[in-house]
């Protein structure tokens, strides 16, 4: 508990306002806010709210410090689960001072420290590499009830799909093997590995194993910024640089939905794959812009410009201008998921609201030099740049 | 559930709880006391907007008197000086008297009559007269940007035949600047919103997104849109009283062009709901008799003698420190009002359109675009 309060003291300081109580966000308490009753923003899901689970479980996180990982802990424990972290000890040590915390490192196969442990569930966050489950999963397949693997959206292989659910292809094991034989980086054949590591938990856990695929995942403690330039951008207001015409499909998923819902899988022991991001009604770039916009009072106008135009300008898709890619036919289908079968099994979205206000407290909150060093999002010249050029074209 | 989530709406409304970015205060709205304690009489103040002044200004730690019937929720306010009196009968003796007041706000008055009285009655002991007054005094809303010194009233008439809201509320604003010269300040709000708005005017929005499905939204997304919360409007109230700023001002927000499809996604980011949007042509409205305004709600096709009706100037109130919450703000707290009155009154809403009269006007919107109109 005292790990837990530490948590929440941080989280606080970050600007989260966890305190405020009230609605919870997700319904697997059971009478929140389920499909069909969804929820009212400005209520962040107070975890003191959190029921406790019915069956209390022994969980064991392999990363769990990153920024999935907290999201994850912080709710098993509110449940009432005990956890065991599974790390190097480099990233965020004192994150969950009060939770058991074991040594190891994937890189070098180092699992000593699990040896003769067991536990109810594993949630396995940190392998982008397919080696590392493969090891893993030797050393767990007798410990552990489930396995849960942080897969990708990205194990999809073809894009051009819309509306595609699990089912769509992945990357297969001849790609794998292609990426290996051509010495192609584990970042570079980022799909592949996941995809493959994906076989592997299956391969070694059967029906015991869960691959969940996020999309782009967003919310405070995001140290990627993928998502976050656009609170922090429009915050900041005045003529917004916005891509496309407004009608391009976004998918995102706030990481504490996201945890809550592997989470909530485990106490399920559901089985199977499950593509998971969200929200649950289509997106657009105009929705999503528009909703952020509401949650400041700084007077902001949008210009949308065209594709065309901002590849006449040379300007990157997800990075700078996140969440949006160039709808291209092999690219329609990257923010067009069909995550049903999550949402069957429990997947909740809080409003985006919540999500982009929580964002940008805890962007405000951060120290001045990561603030100075925004990793994604069109440069404030260029966007000017940009946008002056569109003006001067249209008249 | 539903107590304490009445409970909780209570608390917050009294601790200023709600979204923390930027409060549930408006940015420059700031809770601390005012430099300067004022003497502030109310007329009115038990309504839609005068509960907000009351309790911004008790924050400001002013000193308040009400002036009212006695009628609307008299248990209110326990600890503030009530006057009894009825402007309809003229009844205003207990304002009489040597009392002195710095400034007063009047809530209540349609009538010239009624202003005519207790501004004269006032003149002498009060320092400044805040008159709510209304955009429906201008005479023409068809013009872009119409500042405060557009026409007014029904200049085509003697002022003797002026009749009707908006001319009555012309007159008014001039019996208040006649027994205050200079020291009058007259505000003309838009639509006001947000949580207690018994008209249901705005609420609709919220309430109809958080309900789901497909939704018709009349005209474009581009059609402009202007209302004014509450207590945006309230608080900036009270602060013209403390700096005594007097003047004629449009309330009209938000700071920057709001368009209806900006404010929609903006409502449907306070919920989870699946909602969809389905822009419906105001000529498509207009033939199905789905009228603007009250059908659809905050609304006025922007053409014509309405092209400019969203979208007045507010420059002369932002100079004067009119601040905006964040639209998050606005309409969830309306939402969570509403979704915290009784099932009776939650089945009843005021303004809009019933849920079967939308899905008839979604059909017959798809069939007109289908192209089945041109085959028959």
């Amino acid at each position: 508990m005292a790990s837990r309060r530490e948590f929440l003291a941080g989280t606080a300081a970050a600007g989260l306002g966890l305190g405020l109580g009230g609605v919870p966000v997700s319904g697997y308490e059971g009478g929140g806010s389920g499909a069909g009753g969804g929820s009212v923003a400005g209520r962040p899901s107070s975890l003191q709210t959190v029921a406790r689970a019915p069956r209390s479980l022994r969980i064991l996180f392999l990363g769990g410090t990153g920024f999935l990982g907290p999201a994850q802990v912080e709710y098993a424990l509110a449940r009432g689960h005990t956890v065991t972290l599974f790390n190097r000890g480099r990233t965020d040590p004192d994150l969950f001072p009060g939770v058991e915390t074991v040594f190891g490192d994937r890189a070098t196969s180092d699992y000593a420290a699990l040896a003769g442990r067991q536990w109810d569930a594993v949630l396995d966050n940190s392998a982008n590499v397919a080696p590392w489950v493969v090891d893993s999963t030797r050393v767990l397949k007798d410990a552990v009830g489930r396995y849960l693997y942080v897969s990708s959206i990205s194990a999809h292989s073809d894009n051009s799909i819309l509306g595609q659910d699990e089912n769509g292809p992945v990357f297969s094991q001849e790609d794998y093997d292609q990426a290996i034989a051509s010495g192609a980086s584990p970042g570079a054949a980022f799909g592949p590995h996941k995809a493959q590591a994906e076989r592997e938990t299956f391969k070694a856990f059967g029906d015991r194993g869960i691959v969940v695929r996020p999309g782009l995942i967003v919310g405070p403690r995001d140290r990627s910024d993928r998502f976050t330039y656009w609170p922090v951008r429009i915050d900041r207001g005045g003529e917004v640089l916005a891509p496309g015409d407004g009608t391009d499909w976004a998918q995102i998923v706030d990481v504490r939905d996201l945890g809550q819902f592997m989470v909530h899988l485990v106490e399920e022991g559901a089985s199977g794959t499950f593509n998971a991001t969200g929200p649950e009604a289509p997106l657009t770039m105009a929705g999503m812009l528009y909703g952020i916009r509401a949650i400041t009072s700084t007077p902001v106008t949008f210009t949308w410009v065209d594709s065309d135009f901002l590849r006449e300008q040379k300007v990157g898709a997800w990075m700078e201008m996140p969440v949006w890619v160039y709808p291209e036919p092999d690219t329609r289908g990257f923010s067009a998921y069909d995550c049903s079968r999550a949402i069957a099994a429990g997947l909740r979205f809080r409003p985006l609201a919540d999500t982009a206000r929580d964002t940008l407290e805890w962007w405000k909150a951060r120290p001045e030099a990561e603030r100075a060093t925004m990793r994604t999002g069109v440069a404030p010249e260029k966007e000017k740049a940009i946008l002056e050029a569109w003006h001067a074209r249209n008249g | 559930m539903e107590l304490k989530r009445r409970d909780f709406l209570r608390a917050a409304a009294l601790a200023g709880g709600g979204l923390s970015l930027g409060g549930l205060r408006a940015p420059g709205a700031g809770q601390e006391r005012s430099p300067r304690p004022r003497r502030i009489l109310i007329l009115g103040g038990t309504g839609f907007i005068g509960p907000h002044q009351v309790a911004y200004a008790r924050e400001r730690g002013h000193t308040l008197t009400l002036f009212n019937r006695g009628r609307t929720a008299p248990e209110l306010f326990p600890n503030i000086e009530q006057l009894r009196g009825d402007r309809a009968t003229g009844e205003l003796g207990e304002l009489g008297g040597g009392r002195e007041w710095d400034a007063v706000i009047d809530n209540s008055a349609t009538d010239p009559r009624w202003v005519r009285e207790a501004a004269q009655l006032l003149k002498d002991r009060a320092g400044q007269y805040i008159f709510i007054s209304t955009q429906s005094t201008y005479v023409s809303r068809a013009e872009i940007g119409i500042e405060e010194t557009a026409p007014v009233g029904r200049p085509d008439l003697p002022k003797a035949e002026w009749t009707g809201y908006g001319p009555s509320k012309a007159l008014s604003e001039e019996e208040a600047q006649n027994a205050f010269p200079g020291r009058a300040t007259i505000v003309r709000p838009s639509l006001i919103v947000g949580p207690g708005d018994e008209t249901d005017r705005w609420t609709y929005w919220p309430v109809r997104v958080h309900r789901g499905g497909e939704m018709a939204v009349p005209g474009t997304p581009q059609d402009p849109m202007q209302f004014i919360d509450a207590r945006d409007l309230s608080e900036w109230l009270i602060r013209l009283a403390e700096d005594g700023t007097a003047g004629v001002f449009n309330a009209v927000g938000p700071e920057a062009p709001l368009t209806s499809a900006e404010m929609l996604y903006g409502i449907r980011a306070v919920t989870s709901q699946p909602v969809s949007f389905t822009w419906v042509d105001a000529d498509f409205l207009a033939e199905q008799g789905v009228r603007a305004w009250s059908d659809m709600p905050a609304w006025q096709p922007p053409r014509g003698r309405t092209a400019g009706f969203a979208r007045m100037s507010n420059a002369r109130a932002l100079a004067a420190g009119l601040t905006f919450r964040p639209l998050a703000v606005t309409a969830r707290d309306t939402l969570e009002w509403f979704l915290s009155q009784p099932p009776e009154r939650q089945g009843a809403l005021k303004a809009g359109l019933t849920p079967e009269r939308e899905r008839y006007l979604l059909a017959a919107w798809k069939v007109r675009g289908s192209g089945a109109e041109e085959a028959r």
